[in-house]
C-alpha cells in the first residue's frame, strides 16, 4: 500500500492527467470527506483536488444555452442573477441545501457526480433539460442526466471523467420552475422528498410544456413520465392533483429512518403539486422569492 | 403577587466565560496536550445482550504503540451506583446494552488504539432483547439483570424482577373517587427516548503524579465524578483531584460519574498521561444519561361542574441496562402524571424499568417533559369532554396559593395562575387565527432542590475579588452569576471579581451542575462568604471614620457612615490595610433551606422527590402552524411565564427559558431516539438526530411572575434551568391537536404521526 497523496491541479489537463493515473477528484468535500468519517467509504488513495480551477467556477452563456460550471458552489447558486432569473429551481434547491458552510464549499458537479437520490439539486436539473458535460483524455461527451446516474451514488461515467459543467438549454418564453421539499427543520436538513417542475405556457394561459422530478423516493432522481395529456390544460385544482396523482404512483420509496414508504409516497405528491403551482406562477410573471420552500411556507416553514 | 419583589435594576456586565468562549480562546479538554501522553478508545460491547464467551486481549496487546490494555480483570471488582448499585466499569459476564465498555487500550495515537480496540476477541452467546416496557414486566419477560435480589439496594426502594424501583404517590381514594365522577377520560401517551446531546463531545485526560491523580474531565458534577472514582479504583478523596476547563454544554448529560475511573486506570497503568475524547456518535451511544423512554396511561374522573374527583395513572418508565441515578424517576414522573392540579383522590403507579437499552439519567427536568406532555395532552382532553375552553379549566383546577397538592403539599405563596393568565394574555390567547393555526396551552412545575454547598471569597490588597468556588458552569450562567451576588454584598461591581471554579482540589463541595441548584445553594454559600468579608470592612472603616461598625454602608466601592456619604473610604484602601493583618477572607455555606414536611403523606417507594422545597411554576402558550397536507408543524410563537421565584440576574435568566424552550420543541417535533429490533441506535448521528437550529427559533416571550418566597435561595430565588424545559413540548402537543381534533398521543410527534393521527 503506497502513501496516499493529495495533489491541487492548477489546469483541468493536470486533473484529467491525473485521473487517468486512478487519482480521484475531489471538489467541496461535502460528501467524501464526511463520507469518509461515517464510514461509507474510505477515502481515495490518490486524491486530486480541484478546487482552484476558476475556470469550472463560471455561469457562461453558450450557443444552446446557459453552462453552469462545475466548481460553482450552492451559495452561488441560490444567488447567481442568471441562475434565479431563468433556472429559478436551481437556486431554490441550493437555498435549501446544508448551512453556510455546506453552501460555501459544496458544488454542483460535485453534487451531480456524488448521484444521491436525496440530491436538491438533482431534480431541478432534470426538469430544466440539463445535460452532463464530462470530458476525459481521450475527449468530451455530454450525457443526460438519466444516463448519468445508475444508481445509488452511482454514475455511468467513466474513473477518467471529470465533469466540467452542466449545460442547460435556453429557458422557453413564459416559462418558470420550482423546486419544493419536505423537511423537518430549516437548516442542515436533507430532503424527506422533493419535486422539482418545469412549467411553459401558451398564449392564452395553459399548459405548453410541464415536466416534473422527484427527490428521495427512487434510487435515482426519477423523472415523471405520463405528464403529456396536462398539455393544453389550465393549472387548475384538477391538474394540480392529477401531478400529485401521477408523482406518488410513479415512485418507488423506501422506509427508513426519515420517513416510511407510505407517507413518502403520499408527500412526494404533495410537493409535486406545490412545485408545478410555484412553477405556474413563476411562468405568469409572479415572483416568489428564492426558496420557494420559505416563501411559500413548505416544509419546515409550514 | 406578580412582580411584587421590589429589587434594584441589576446590573449588566461582561459573563466572565463569554469572551473565551465565543472567541474561541477557551480550552475544553479535547485541547489539552500533556508530555508523553496516550490515547484512550473503549471496545464496547456492540450486542444489546449476551453472555461473555471470551475477551481475548492478547493480539491487541501486541500491536506497537499500544500501552495499556484493560478488562474487568485489571479493576477492582466494584459494584456501584446510587441507591441501586448494578454496574461496574467494565462488563462481567453478561452485557446488557450495546454501548457496555468491556475493554479500554491506550495508545501512542488514536488511530493505533482503534485498531487494537478492533482487534480484540469478544464472543458471546445472544440472549433475548428486552426493549420493550410492558413486556418487561410480564412475570415471566426475561431478566435484563438475572441477580437483581442480591444489590445493596438503600432507602424505600420496592423492586421485581425488571423493575428496578417501584413508586406510587396516593391521597384519598381514587377508585371511590372515580365512582362518584359524572364522567371518566382514560388515555395513553408513549414518549420515545431522546438525548441531551451537547455540543462537545465529552473527554476525560488523566495524569498521575505518585498516588495521586488528577482527572481534567467534561462533568457537570465534579465531586461526583471524584466520589466516583474512589470508590471503584479504591482511591482517597484527597487523592484525586477533578478539574473542569470549560464545559462545552451539559443538559444532564454530563450529570454523574462516567468514564473518569477508565482514564485514571489506564494512565496508571501505563504510567504515562492518558486521554480520551469521544466521537459524536460515542456521545450517543455510550453515556449512562439517555433521556427515558415512557409510557403513561392515565384516567380522569370529572364532575360536570368541571372539577376533578379522582386520577389513576400507570407510569412505565425505561431504566436502560443499569440504574444511573434514575432511583428517583418513577416518584418524579408520578408527580409530572398529577400535575399542580387540585384533586382529592389520587392514585399513581411508577415502575422504573430495565431494558436492554442505554441507561437513563437526569436529562434536564428528568421525566417532566414527558410527563408534562401526558399530563397536559389529557387535561385538554378532560376540557374537550367537559366542552370547556382549556384554558379556563386550568384556571379553575390548577393550585393556587394555600391549595393543597396531588401528595397532600400545602402551597404557601405560589404564582401558579398569576403564571397562566400573563403567559395566554400576552399571546393574546382566544384571537382568531387562521384554520391552520392554534394556540396550545400547557402549564408545569418543578422543585427547587435545596442542598449543602461551599465558597470562599477573599479581597487581596489591591482591593479585587476572588470567588472559590466548587460549583460547576455548564453553561447556564448560575456560575458566573456568583459575580453579583459577591459585589452586591461589598458594593463592589461584578466586574471586580474573578471566579475560580469547577476544581475539587481548591473549591469546597458543591453538588454541580444538576437540579437547578448552583444558584440556590452556592450563592446562598458566596453570599455567606461575602457578608464575613462585608462584616471585617465595616470594622476597617468604622475605625477610621470614628463610628460604630453598624451604622457603616459599603456602596458603589467605599464605605462611609449610613447618611454621611461624602465622607468615604474606597475598599481598595481598606483592602490595603487589612492585607498587612487579617486578611479579608469569607467562608460561607450557609444553612439550606428546609424541605416542607407532609404529615400522613402515603407515597410507596419514597425517593424523597414528592415533598417540594419551593416549587417552581410554569405556562407555556404555543402558537403553532400545521401544514394538513404533510403533518409539519412549524411554531411561530411562545409566549412564557416562570414563577422562579425571584430574578437575580435578568439576562441569563431570559436565556433559560429561551434555550428550554427550544431543547422543548425539539423533544416535540423531531428529536426521539430510534431503535433496531435487536436493540442498537439508528439514529446516533446529528443527520438523523434532529435538533431544532437557530433557523428554526420562534418568537419566545417570558414574563416572570416574582412570587415572594422565604425557603430558597438567595433573596428568594427558586432554580430555574430546568423548569423551561417542562411544559413546551405538551404546549405544542395541545396546539397540534386543536388542529388534527385529536392528540397524537405519541412523542415526538414528528410530521408523519402528525399526519397519521390526522387521517
Amino acid at each position: 500500500m503506497s502513501d496516499p497523496t493529495f495533489t491541487i491541479a492548477t489546469s483541468v489537463d493536470d486533473a484529467l492527467a491525473a485521473l487517468a493515473n486512478g487519482a480521484r477528484p475531489i471538489a467541496g468535500g461535502s460528501d467524501l470527506f464526511v463520507g469518509a468519517r461515517q464510514g461509507k467509504a474510505p477515502l481515495p488513495e490518490s486524491i486530486i483536488a480541484i478546487d482552484r480551477l476558476a475556470e469550472l467556477a463560471t455561469i457562461e452563456a453558450t450557443s444552446a444555452g446557459t453552462r453552469i460550471g462545475a466548481m460553482v458552489n450552492h451559495a452561488t447558486l441560490m444567488t447567481d442573477p442568471t441562475v434565479v432569473a431563468d433556472f429559478t429551481a436551481i437556486a431554490d434547491a441550493a437555498a435549501l441545501v446544508g448551512s453556510p458552510a455546506t453552501r460555501n464549499v459544496g458544488t454542483i458537479g460535485g453534487n451531480v457526480m456524488n448521484g444521491s437520490p436525496a440530491m436538491d439539486t438533482g431534480a431541478p436539473l432534470v426538469v430544466l433539460g440539463a445535460t452532463a458535460h464530462l470530458q476525459s483524455q481521450n475527449g468530451s461527451r455530454n450525457v443526460t442526466l438519466d444516463e448519468l446516474w445508475i444508481g445509488p451514488s452511482r454514475t455511468s461515467a467513466a474513473p477518467d471523467e471529470l465533469c466540467i459543467g452542466l449545460d442547460i438549454p435556453a429557458r422557453p418564453e413564459r416559462s418558470g420552475s420550482a423546486y419544493v421539499r419536505l423537511e423537518y427543520r430549516r437548516a442542515m436538513e436533507i430532503a424527506v422528498v422533493g419535486a422539482a417542475a418545469h412549467v411553459a405556457l401558451d398564449d392564452s394561459g395553459n399548459l405548453a410544456e410541464v415536466s416534473v422530478a422527484l427527490t428521495a423516493v427512487a434510487p435515482t432522481i426519477l423523472a415523471v413520465d405520463g405528464l403529456d395529456s396536462l398539455v393544453g390544460q389550465s393549472v387548475d385544482d384538477s391538474t394540480l392533483a392529477s401531478v400529485a396523482e401521477r408523482a406518488s404512483e410513479v415512485a418507488t420509496p423506501i422506509s427508513d429512518l426519515r420517513a416510511s414508504d407510505a407517507y413518502r409516497r403520499h408527500t412526494v405528491g404533495v410537493m409535486a403539486r406545490r412545485a408545478v403551482d410555484a412553477a405556474a406562477r413563476r411562468a405568469q410573471g409572479e415572483q416568489i422569492a428564492v426558496p420557494v420552500n420559505r416563501a411559500l411556507g413548505i416544509g419546515a416553514s409550514a | 403577587m406578580a412582580n411584587a419583589t421590589e429589587q434594584k435594576p441589576a446590573p449588566r456586565f461582561v459573563r466572565a466565560d463569554g469572551p473565551d468562549k465565543v472567541t474561541g480562546s477557551g480550552r475544553y479538554v479535547a485541547d489539552m496536550s500533556l508530555t508523553g501522553m496516550l490515547h484512550a478508545k473503549f471496545r464496547y460491547a456492540g450486542v444489546a445482550h449476551a453472555t461473555i464467551d471470551k475477551i481475548d486481549t492478547s493480539a491487541a496487546e501486541t500491536i506497537p504503540g499500544v500501552v495499556s490494555v484493560l478488562t474487568a480483570a485489571d479493576v477492582p471488582d466494584v459494584i456501584y451506583s446510587p441507591v441501586v448499585p448494578d454496574r461496574r466499569l467494565f462488563a462481567q459476564d453478561v452485557v446488557r446494552f450495546e454501548g457496555e465498555i468491556i475493554a479500554a487500550v491506550a495508545a501512542t495515537t488514536p488511530e493505533i488504539a482503534q485498531q487494537a480496540v478492533d482487534a480484540i476477541v469478544f464472543e458471546y452467546t445472544e440472549r433475548p432483547v428486552v426493549d420493550d416496557l410492558e413486556a418487561a414486566m410480564a412475570p415471566d419477560a426475561p431478566l435484563v439483570h438475572e441477580d437483581w435480589e442480591s444489590y445493596a439496594v438503600t432507602g424505600d426502594t420496592p423492586r421485581d424482577r425488571n423493575v428496578a424501583t417501584f413508586s406510587s404517590i396516593a391521597k384519598g381514594d381514587a377508585d371511590a373517587g372515580m365512582a362518584e365522577a359524572d364522567m371518566v377520560v382514560k388515555g395513553r401517551y408513549v414518549a420515545d427516548g431522546c438525548h441531551a446531546a451537547p455540543i462537545e463531545p465529552r473527554g476525560v485526560l488523566a495524569q498521575w503524579e505518585g498516588t495521586k491523580v488528577t482527572i481534567w474531565t467534561s462533568t457537570q458534577v465534579p465531586f461526583d465524578a471524584r466520589n466516583g472514582v474512589c470508590e471503584t479504583l479504591g482511591l482517597a478523596s484527597n487523592h484525586v483531584r477533578i478539574i473542569v476547563p470549560h464545559l462545552g454544554g451539559g443538559f444532564g448529560g454530563k450529570c454523574g460519574f462516567h468514564f473518569e475511573a477508565h482514564i485514571a486506570a489506564l494512565a496508571r497503568d501505563a504510567r504515562r498521561p492518558v486521554k480520551l475524547v469521544f466521537s459524536r456518535e460515542e456521545e450517543f451511544i455510550a453515556p449512562d444519561r439517555r433521556r427515558e423512554s415512557m409510557i403513561v396511561d392515565l384516567e380522569t374522573g370529572l364532575r360536570s361542574d368541571g372539577t376533578i374527583v379522582a386520577r389513576r395513572g400507570w407510569v412505565a418508565v425505561e431504566n436502560g441496562a443499569y440504574t444511573a441515578d434514575a432511583a428517583f424517576f418513577p416518584q418524579l414522573a408520578a408527580m409530572h402524571v398529577a400535575g399542580p392540579y387540585k384533586m382529592d383522590n389520587v392514585k399513581i403507579d411508577a415502575s422504573l424499568v430495565y431494558t436492554n437499552r442505554q441507561p437513563s439519567g437526569s436529562v434536564r427536568a428528568p421525566t417532566a417533559p414527558q410527563a408534562c406532555w401526558a399530563c397536559e395532552s389529557h387535561t385538554d382532553e378532560l376540557a374537550r369532554a367537559l366542552d370547556m375552553d382549556p384554558v379556563e379549566f386550568r384556571k379553575k383546577n390548577a393550585i393556587d396559593t394555600g391549595d393543597t397538592g396531588a401528595v397532600g403539599q400545602v402551597y404557601d405563596e405560589i404564582g401558579m395562575q398569576e403564571c397562566i393568565e400573563a403567559a395566554t394574555s400576552a399571546i393574546d390567547y382566544g384571537k382568531d387565527l387562521p384554520e391552520n393555526e392554534a394556540i396550545g396551552v400547557a402549564i408545569g412545575w418543578w422543585p427547587s432542590f435545596p442542598g449543602p454547598s461551599g465558597a470562599f471569597v477573599r479581597l487581596d490588597a489591591d482591593g479585587l475579588g476572588q470567588i472559590v468556588t466548587g460549583a460547576q458552569e455548564c453553561g447556564t450562567g448560575a456560575v458566573m452569576t456568583l459575580r453579583q451576588l459577591a459585589a452586591d454584598e461589598l458594593g463592589m461591581d461584578p466586574e471586580d471579581f474573578q471566579i475560580i471554579y469547577q476544581d475539587t482540589g481548591v473549591g469546597p463541595y458543591d453538588t454541580g451542575a444538576t437540579g437547578s441548584q448552583t444558584l440556590l445553594n452556592n450563592g446562598r454559600a458566596v453570599v455567606d462568604a461575602a457578608q464575613q468579608i462585608a462584616e471585617q470592612l465595616r470594622v476597617h472603616a468604622a475605625e477610621q471614620l470614628e463610628a460604630a461598625a453598624g451604622d457603616i454602608v459599603l456602596v458603589d466601592g467605599a464605605a462611609h457612615v449610613a447618611g454621611s456619604p461624602d465622607r468615604s473610604i474606597p475598599i481598595p484602601a481598606l483592602a490595603e490595610v487589612a492585607a498587612e493583618g487579617e486578611q479579608l477572607l469569607g467562608k460561607g455555606s450557609g444553612t439550606p433551606p428546609a424541605y416542607p414536611d407532609i404529615p400522613g403523606m402515603n407515597c410507596v417507594g419514597d425517593q424523597g422527590v414528592a415533598a417540594w422545597a419551593a416549587p417552581q411554576f410554569s405556562c407555556h402558550a404555543v402558537h403553532v402552524r400545521l401544514d394538513p397536507d404533510t403533518g409539519v408543524t412549524r411554531v411561530l410563537n411562545v409566549s412564557c411565564a416562570h414563577d422562579s421565584g425571584t430574578i437575580i440576574n435578568p439576562i441569563a435568566a431570559h436565556g433559560q427559558v429561551e434555550g428550554g424552550v427550544m431543547m422543548g420543541i425539539g423533544q416535540a417535533l423531531t428529536e426521539g431516539t430510534q431503535y433496531s429490533d435487536d436493540g442498537r441506535q439508528l439514529n446516533a448521528a446529528l443527520l438523523e438526530y434532529k435538533l431544532q437550529t437557530f433557523a428554526d427559533l420562534p418568537t419566545i416571550t417570558t414574563a416572570f411572575i416574582q412570587t415572594p418566597t422565604t425557603e430558597a435561595g438567595p433573596r428568594g430565588a427558586k432554580g430555574l434551568a430546568e423548569a423551561p424545559n417542562v411544559p413546551t413540548a405538551a404546549a405544542i402537543a395541545n396546539g397540534i391537536a386543536k388542529l388534527v381534533g385529536q392528540p397524537v398521543r405519541k412523542l415526538p410527534m414528528t410530521a408523519e404521526r402528525v399526519w397519521e393521527a390526522s387521517q
